[in-house]
């Protein structure tokens, strides 16, 4: 899917490292004392933001800077193997998969790791229990989920949805190489499966469903690039039609997050996008800053690809 | 063909029958509480004057307390009316400064979408309020402390911006809803929970159960007005796939039980049939007689909302 550009690829570059420059400063500046960033600058260090400033600033990561994020991440680790969502906040949360994800970036492949890895493959949402899956044999759920396919929730007793399930998914893709389990790659299908199901009519997905109350539901442009990621290396799903409709979610989102997500997205599956225009001002949002600096040409996109898929 | 027994069906009655095994009758609330229904035709006429009017029949004061004003911001589509209109919120946010408030932020936490800033640029909220950044905060990914015994938990997280307000002023729409008959200024507060906590959407308030959570946070945040934005509500499949409603109002009121109550009668709901409101029966008045109501008289204004089939029984008796 090329593009033509309409200025000359030297004022391409210099534009991006502008971007680039002033989203990576705005990052490290705004690193809390305990090594982790909050949500906003001034805030409570968070795992996700962490996680992504961490992604964003991954060429740095031999800094005393970086490793004091690192740890403060690592710190955060259960006795069950989950992440927890920062460290006032002790119960297991989605943001493990990330957790995990930058472990496999960082090529750390230690206990800690593994543990991250095996509480992900403990996890599915709770429609896939037992006593759930024989009640929709009774009353099928009205959503039309098939809850054989496991996905993955935002914490432990909820349902699965497609962000969760798409996180999840790219971690155990980026673990896969290390870990050879029948069950990581049992619970890859399955996800795969999951998301594939429940695909919007308009080619894209939605927070959860397809559907609700028999009525089709538009997709989002935020889940549509999350649901790619988690696809990718998939070799049985015919993706072409979603990429083209996340292709046009980025030209028509106003949304810098979503352009984020998708940008992504689509230069994981190697879309070429033009850069975003370098006048852009910095986000006070800390996670948006560090997705549009994974979201450059030369940024850290390729963090979220499984190893082995040619660029 | 449908059904007889439907999967929704069945859980709501095998809920309401565990319900009512666990609980005893709430106390009743034994006072009266005054609501304001005002009349506003439309989002372009002078509706600061309006609000400053609702708030003076409600005998509210402002002065010096640290103001959140919380809409309810949802998703956007241009061809409907899911969103707290942008008018409504600034004009709220001026009336709250020309009282004196010592400080007023605009605050919510959407239920299915992680990008509230991009969601309140496309409901017009950065267009219509100036420097609407600097007033804002996203309250999915607000820092937050524990608070004890939350519905059936004995520990949740909510956001410090919430927990830390003098006072909270919920600015829902009028709309019916899906699965709780009616979402109004109570049910507005599932917004301040925390997404960076309990995902998107807030998954945990569905187990809990959805009138436990709403009634949780109401008992939860006791310092609250509402200003409900009735000027453009929606009906049918509500809270994001109804029709637009034009009911030309605003409910204004610091008992968020009788407000919603006096919403419910406006919209041809029987409130005594609406769950979280049964179960709040003890936080505010769902009585009429306990209801001082100011401005115009809500039966008169009745405009019934259509209601989607399952919800057909909640219809308020003509006259009623």
């Amino acid at each position: 899917m090329a593009l033509k550009f309409s200025v000359r690829s030297s004022d391409i570059l210099h534009m991006a490292e502008d971007y680039l420059r002033s989203r990576l400063d705005a990052l490290r500046s705004n690193q809390n004392p305990d090594g982790g960033w909050g949500y906003f600058p001034g805030k409570r260090s968070w795992l996700e933001p962490t996680a992504y400033a961490l992604l964003a600033l991954y060429g740095e990561a031999d800094s005393p800077a970086w490793q004091k994020g690192w740890r403060l991440l690592r710190s955060w680790q259960r006795d069950d193997g989950a992440w927890q969502p920062n460290g006032h906040i002790p119960e297991p949360h989605w943001s493990t998969a990330l957790a995990v994800t930058l472990h496999a970036v960082h090529r750390v492949h230690d206990d800690a790791f593994r543990k991250g890895v095996s509480w992900l493959l403990s996890l599915s949402g709770a429609e896939s229990r037992p006593l759930v899956r024989l009640f929709s044999l009774v009353l099928p759920s009205p959503t039309g989920h098939d809850p054989s396919f496991r996905g993955w929730p935002w914490r432990p007793e909820a349902t699965s949805w497609i962000e969760p399930t798409a996180h999840a998914l790219v971690a155990l893709k980026r673990a896969a190489p290390q870990v050879r389990d029948a069950e990581l790659s049992r619970r890859i299908v399955l996800g795969e499966g999951m998301i594939l199901r429940r695909r919007c009519s308009d080619g894209g997905w939605n927070y959860g469903s397809k559907s609700a109350l028999g009525i089709d539901l538009p997709s989002y442009p935020e889940t549509t690039a999350l649901a790619l990621l988690g696809l990718q290396g998939n070799r049985d799903a015919d993706l072409t039609a979603a990429l083209r409709h996340a292709f046009h979610l980025w030209q028509d989102s106003r949304s810098r997050w979503s352009r984020a997500w998708l940008a992504i997205s689509l230069r994981s599956f190697g879309t070429d996008l033009p850069v975003e225009p370098s006048e852009q001002p910095v986000a006070r949002d800390l996670v948006l800053n560090a997705l549009e600096v994974l979201a450059a040409p030369e940024g850290g996109f390729r963090h979220f690809r499984p190893e082995g898929i040619p660029s | 063909m449908k059904p007889c027994l439907t999967r929704r069906a069945l859980t709501a009655a095998l809920a309401g029958g565990l319900a009512s095994c666990q609980r005893s009758e709430p106390a009743k609330f034994a006072g009266t509480s005054p609501v304001a229904v005002l009349r506003a035709k439309n989002y372009q006429q002078d509706l600061t004057e309006t609000i400053l009017e609702g708030i003076r029949l409600c005998g509210l004061a402002v002065k010096d307390k640290r103001i959140l004003l919380k809409p309810n911001l949802v998703e956007f589509d241009a061809a409907t009316a899911i969103n707290t209109d942008v008018a409504v919120v600034a004009a709220a946010l001026a009336a709250f400064r020309s009282l004196g408030a010592a400080s007023v932020t605009i605050a919510e936490g959407p239920g299915h979408r992680r990008d509230t800033l991009g969601l309140a640029d496309e409901a017009g909220y950065w267009k219509g309020i100036r420097g609407f950044e600097d007033h804002f905060v996203d309250l999915n990914r607000d820092d937050v402390s524990p608070v004890k015994n939350f519905a059936s938990e004995k520990q949740f997280f909510l956001p410090n911006t919430a927990l830390g307000a003098d006072l909270i002023v919920s600015i829902p729409k009028m709309k019916t809803h899906h699965w709780a008959g009616a979402t109004l200024s109570m049910k507005n507060f599932f917004g301040l929970v925390p997404g960076a906590v309990y995902g998107w959407p807030k998954n945990t308030l569905h187990y809990l159960g959805i009138d436990n959570s709403i009634v949780a946070l109401n008992r939860q945040f006791r310092r609250t007005f509402a200003i409900v934005d009735g000027i453009v509500g929606m009906e049918g499949n509500g809270p994001i796939q109804g029709k637009a409603k034009s009911a030309g109002l605003l409910v204004f009121g610091q008992d968020l039980v009788a407000v919603d109550s006096t919403c419910c009668r406006i919209m041809g709901i029987d409130p005594g049939k609406i769950g979280y409101l049964q179960q709040a029966a003890d936080l505010g008045a769902i009585d009429p007689q306990q209801i001082h109501q100011r401005g115009e008289n809500p039966l008169a204004l009745r405009n019934d909302f259509e209601l989607i089939p399952e919800f057909a029984s909640v219809r308020l008796a003509k006259g009623g």
